[in-house]
Parts: C-alpha cells; structure tokens; sequence
C-alpha cells in the first residue's frame, strides 16, 4: 500500500490524460508502460570491443540466414498465391540479403570500424537509399522502400531473442501493433495488459489476449506517439481506455474496479465443477474457441465440455504454409484431440480471405464478398486435401467433428463432400483406419444459408452460426467502419429472427446447432438465445464461467418471454436496458459488477 | 578488359526485376563486372548497387568486364540488355 500511494503521489503534478480505443479484453491493469517497438525499430550506435567482434559477426550472418529462410516461405505463398510476377518481389529482396557486396561491406564496419551491426546495416542501406531517393525518377525513390524492407527484416531478426528479455516484466505493453506471437511471448514476462495503436477485435491479438486472461485495449490512434517507457498508466479492458497519470481520484476508481473484478473471478473459479444447467434443470452445453495448441488446457480449466471451434489458421501461420503437411497436421491435430478426449473437438478447415492472411499484394476490392473460406478451398484442393487427410486420420485418437467455413451456396457443400468421399475411398482402399461418421457441419454466417437453413440442415450433421460474420451481411455493416459501427448491433430484431429460423430449422431436422460468434460470449445475450432455442454455445474459454453464471439463473419459460420482448425492440439503447434490468433481476451481484465497470469509465 | 556501351531499352528501366536478372547472368562468369552511369560506378554483381544506378529507359550505361571469361560475360550480359530483359520496348 505505502508503495503505491508513493506512485500516486510522485505523479500529482502532471496531468491525467486519457486515451480512447477499443476495449477487446477485459480486465484492469495498473502499473508502468513499457513501449515495445515492433514495426519502428530502433536502431542504435555503439562502438564494440575488439572481443565482441567476432560474436558480432556471427550475430549479423545468423540474421542474415534467419531472415533468407523467413523470405523463401513468403516466396513460396506467394508464388503459389499469386504467381512468379508478385513473387519476384520477395525474390530479389532475397538477392539483397546475398549480396557480396552489402555483406562484405557490413562486416568490414564491424571489424574495422567497430560499429555494431544493426548500425553498420543501416550505414550502408542508407546511403543507397538517399541515392535511389535522389535519382528523381518517382519508380526508384519507391523501390527504396524494398531496401527498407530488407533492413527492418534484417534488424528484426539480429534483435530476436533479445526483445523478450528487454521487457520488463510487470508492465504494460504499449506497441503500436503486436501479434498473436508477441503476445504469447510477453505472456511469460508476466505482463499486465498491452495496448495498441491498431488492430481490430477479431484479429487474432484480441483473442489471444482474452484467451490469456491478458487485459487489452486496441485501435488507440498514435498512443505509442503519447506515451513513454516508466509513464504509470491505467488500461481498462472493459471500456478501451488508457489512462496516463491517472489522478488519486481515478485511480481508487479503479483499483476497487480491480478488486470487484478480481471477486469476480474468484466466484467464477466455484462455477466451473457445477454443472451449466437452467434452473428448470435443461443442459446448455457450453464449448471453447480456440485456435493454439497451447491453448488446449483451457477446456478443462473453465469447465468446457469441448471445442466448439478450433480455428485452424493460426496452425498454418505458425508452422509455415509449405512445411505445414499432411503428416505435420495430423500429428498437431491427433495430439489435441486425444488430450481432450473423450470431449470432442471441432476443428473448422482452414478459413483465409476477408480479413485473414491472404499475402499482402492480393487485394480484392471487397474481400468480405470475395474469395474466402470454402471457395479458396474448393479452387486449391491441394489446401483442402491434405487437411481432410490429416483430419480424418486423427478421427480415430478421439471424437472429431468437421466444420466448413464459409458456405453461401448449396452447390458448394455438393463438391466438398464429392471431394470428401473420394478421400474417404482412397482410404479405404488403402486400408488406413478413420471414422466412417465423422460429422460434418458448415458454419451460418451468410444470410442466404441461414434464410434457407431447412434446406441446408437435409446435407450436414451439424450447424455453427457465426454471428459476426452473420451480423456484418445481414445488417451490411463493417464493423471496423467508425462511420457505422453503431449500426452493428448483433441483437437486432433481424439478428435474432435470423437466428430463431437457424436454430428452428435445425431443431427439425433433428441436428445440433451451436453459437460461436462474439454474441456467445456476451452475458447480457445468453437469456435471449436460450428463448430462441439455443441449446450450445461456443466462446473464447474464459468467459465461460460467466455464462454459466447467467444460464444458472434462467428458466426457459421466462427466457422465451425475454426473447419474445426483445424481438420487439429495434432501439438498441431500449434493448440494452431491459437486458440490463433482467440481469438485475437474476444475476444481482454480476450486475453490480456490470454497472461498476461502466461507473468507473464515467468518472474519468 | 573488354568495355562496352549499352542503353536501357525496356519502358520500366532497371528496376527490380531486371536487376536480379543482370546480377544472376553476372554470377555465372568469374570475371570483374562492373556498371558506370554520369561517373558512378558499381560492381554488378551487387542487385543493391544496380539498383541505385537508378536507371530509366533510355540511359546509356558503360559495362566493364575483367577477367578470364570476359568475352562470353561481355556477350551474355549485353545480350540481356539488347532484349530489354525480356520486357516492353
């Protein structure tokens, strides 16, 4: 206590600021900022000892190697992507990094001059930059960029293992954009929370922070410009703020906010054994997101009853889209599902396009409508295949289901399963053992499925409704898109119509339908989707218990009569405030958490 | 020594692309090479160095080449260029 009133008092001088972005994991976080320098490396200039020469070269030509075997991956997407002509780009930044010239030059400035090497790499990029940038044809000064390309590569790749030790542990990260890596990296350092000036609430660094239990705010415009290493800050994951000197005031706001929260999560830890149950004594099964491997003790420890969605992606990105084959995938895909067995896990077959991962040159001017999720797929069965391989392989370590992202037209569940089968055959000729039931289910985020979801129920043994995506055609709404964010609203009459005909239809035809978009992990939701019919929901694992929590206080009569009113209301400020009320109602110490979180942000 | 002139006949210059091409064809001699524009010289087998020649269509560049197989490094690499690397005159 004494240290922290010191902390208080050492900043009452200077004035609270705060900082306005995206809340995408919850949670208080208190203490110094440490400013991580991702994207704008820091290059500096020190002489070296003749006795760290020698390191200092080996340093440098084992960066050089790292970053060539990092371009031969993105030559190799790419020109399988994209063609020789987009890949003839990566090509030649390759040749930079073999070229004698550049190399010999950089070793002679660390042995002769004794420059150390991230500046004896920018000495000589430099100067033939500012030659390229003087010719005055508009061509080269942009090709200087590529040698910029080359350097930052190369100085990231001089620095790697060193970053993560430069991290103070205790602190809050302050970056100006992070990936699912770093975050994983940082998470061992024990940081606070991290806060960036980019990034959206899908990326994969918001999920991975709430997978992680990390608070984070993103989408802070020019807050790394703001902001200095040892500044004592505030972040509130819970309305995406970040406060620097934070007056004595604010500050006890939040630390009771952290308290509250901390209660909240210790209640939360009891929920876990007890059964997810109404109170009329109907099952809600609820299942896990998730997306690493490293992720899969969370199941478990949240008291899932398996994995609703296993994105696949990240599985590619991080083992390299070459190297990442049959045989590795099912190693990665036997191990996951045995250790949840005899839970069951649904992995979702690898979903690029819309935002996610196509190689930065192929640009499509409405990726969201364009080439994404089962139509890749279906255009490169030499993708689909060895995944389907690798799947049903693992079908016999322990109980798998298949989801297929992005369906829009019937024709193309026809060619998947075409393609299945012949899969299937080949197996069976050769003998190799796999689950002849393997479910199948498709994912509803597009309206024409969900609209003819009767239809669609006839040809797959399960649905999984994608609600952001689901919410962002339905409603045509970009939910990166300031101008119309307040337009996306996944509780809307349409949204839960939508939804109601889904899970009726599936309902029907006799076949399980779960939840697994943003809408699943939203407390003030679940009462309505339970009086919708909804009977699984699949969220990011630490929000589980919290949904456990309000299904534990629902009755299925009074769930449908809430959903029926909802169903009624198209002002979103009127919805928000009859689900808060029913809260209150049910839940009266969550919801005094609830209304703390949103008092504290109104203080400030 | 062998010295030739040559022009940059293809409408994009000696951007990236050609510029490995010129490297690459010059890593098969063992011969010297370099490539001088207004006064400035570069070796050519460096693509950094090609490519801060900064060169346009239409810019005359002075190639020189020593060595034990300068004649047929002489004859590859102008011949590169006389087709404009393949590219739109």
């Amino acid at each position: 206590m004494r240290q922290e009133s010191t902390y208080a008092d050492s900043f009452e001088s200077k004035k609270e600021r705060i900082y306005d972005g995206l809340g995408v994991s919850r949670g208080i976080a208190i203490g110094p900022a440490y400013l991580y320098a991702r994207d704008e490396l820091h290059i500096d200039q020190h002489q070296i000892d003749d006795s760290e020469i020698d390191e200092e070269v080996s340093r440098f030509k084992r960066a050089v190697t790292r970053s060539l075997k990092e371009l031969g991956k993105i030559t190799a997407v790419a020109q399988e992507k994209l063609g020789s002509q987009s890949a003839g780009i990566f090509e030649a930044q390759s040749l930079m990094l073999k070229d004698e010239t550049f190399l010999t030059s950089v070793e002679e400035r660390i042995r002769n001059s004794h420059n150390n090497a991230s500046f004896a790499i920018q000495s000589f990029i430099s100067v033939s930059r500012s030659r390229m940038e003087a010719s005055g044809s508009e061509y080269f000064q942009e090709r200087a960029n590529d040698l910029l390309d080359v350097q930052d590569r190369l100085i990231r790749n001089l620095h790697r293992g060193k970053l993560l030790s430069a991290i103070e542990p205790n602190s809050i990260v302050i970056s100006s954009n992070l990936t699912a890596a770093d975050i994983i990296l940082f998470s061992r350092r024990n940081i606070l929370g991290c806060a960036t000036d980019f990034g959206g609430p899908t990326s994969h660094v918001s999920l991975m922070a709430r997978g992680l239990g990390v608070p984070a705010v993103i989408n802070i415009k020019k807050v790394t410009k703001n902001i200095e290493t040892g500044d004592f800050v505030v972040l509130d994951g819970f309305n995406g703020r970040l406060i620097v000197n934070p007056s004595e005031r604010t500050l006890t706001g939040y630390r009771r906010l952290q308290e509250r929260y901390q209660e909240l999560l210790e209640n939360e830890k009891a929920l876990v054994p007890l059964a997810s149950e109404t109170l009329d004594g109907e099952c809600i099964l609820l299942y896990s997101n998730l997306e690493f491997q490293e992720e899969v003790d969370l199941v478990g420890k949240y008291g899932a009853h398996g994995i609703g969605l296993f994105r696949t992606e990240f599985l590619f990105l991080m083992n390299g889209f070459h190297d990442y084959d049959e045989e590795a995938q099912y190693q990665t895909y036997k191990e996951i599902v045995s250790s949840i067995s005899p839970k069951v896990t649904t992995f979702r077959l690898l979903d690029l396009g819309g935002d996610k991962m196509l190689p930065m040159s192929h640009r499509e001017h409405n990726p969201f409508l364009g080439w994404r999720g089962i139509r890749i797929l279906l255009d490169k069965p030499e993708l689909l295949r060895p995944q389907l391989k690798a799947l049903l392989r693992a079908t016999v370590d322990g109980p798998l289901r298949i989801l297929v992202p992005m369906v829009s037209h019937l024709k193309e569940i026809e060619q998947f399963k075409r393609i299945l089968e012949e899969v299937k055959d080949e197996f069976r000729a050769k003998e190799i053992p796999f689950d002849e039931d393997v479910p199948i289910g498709i994912m509803v985020e597009v309206p024409a499925v969900a609209i003819m979801a009767n239809r669609f129920a006839e040809e797959v043994d399960f649905f999984s409704i994608g609600t952001n995506d689901l919410t962002q055609y339905m409603l045509a709404v970009d939910r990166g898109n300031n101008m119309v964010a307040d337009l996306y609203q996944e509780l809307s009459p349409s949204m839960l119509s939508i939804i109601k005909l889904t899970v009726e239809a599936a309902e029907r035809k006799g076949i399980p339908v779960s939840i697994c978009g943003e809408l699943a992990s939203n407390p003030l939701a679940t009462a309505v989707l339970i009086g919708l019919g909804v009977k699984e929901l699949s969220a990011s694992p630490t929000f589980l218990p919290e949904i456990k929590r309000v299904v534990r206080s629902v009755r299925r009569s009074e769930a449908e009569l809430l959903a029926k009113e909802v169903l009624q209301i198209f002002d979103a400020e009127v919805r928000r405030k009859k689900l808060m009320k029913w809260i209150r109602n049910h839940a009266p110490d969550y919801y005094a958490f609830l209304c703390e979180s949103e008092g504290s942000s109104a203080e400030t | 020594m062998i010295v030739e002139q040559v022009q940059v006949r293809n409408q994009a210059g000696l951007h990236t692309r050609p510029a490995s091409m010129i490297v690459r064809e010059a890593a098969r001699f063992s011969s010297d090479f370099f490539i001088s524009k207004d006064g400035y010289e570069i070796n050519g087998k460096s693509i950094i160095g090609v490519m801060t020649l900064a060169a346009e269509q239409g810019a005359t560049l002075t190639l020189t080449f020593e060595g034990e197989d300068e004649v047929d490094a002489a004859k590859a690499i102008v011949k590169i260029f006389e087709e404009g690397f393949g590219e739109e005159l």
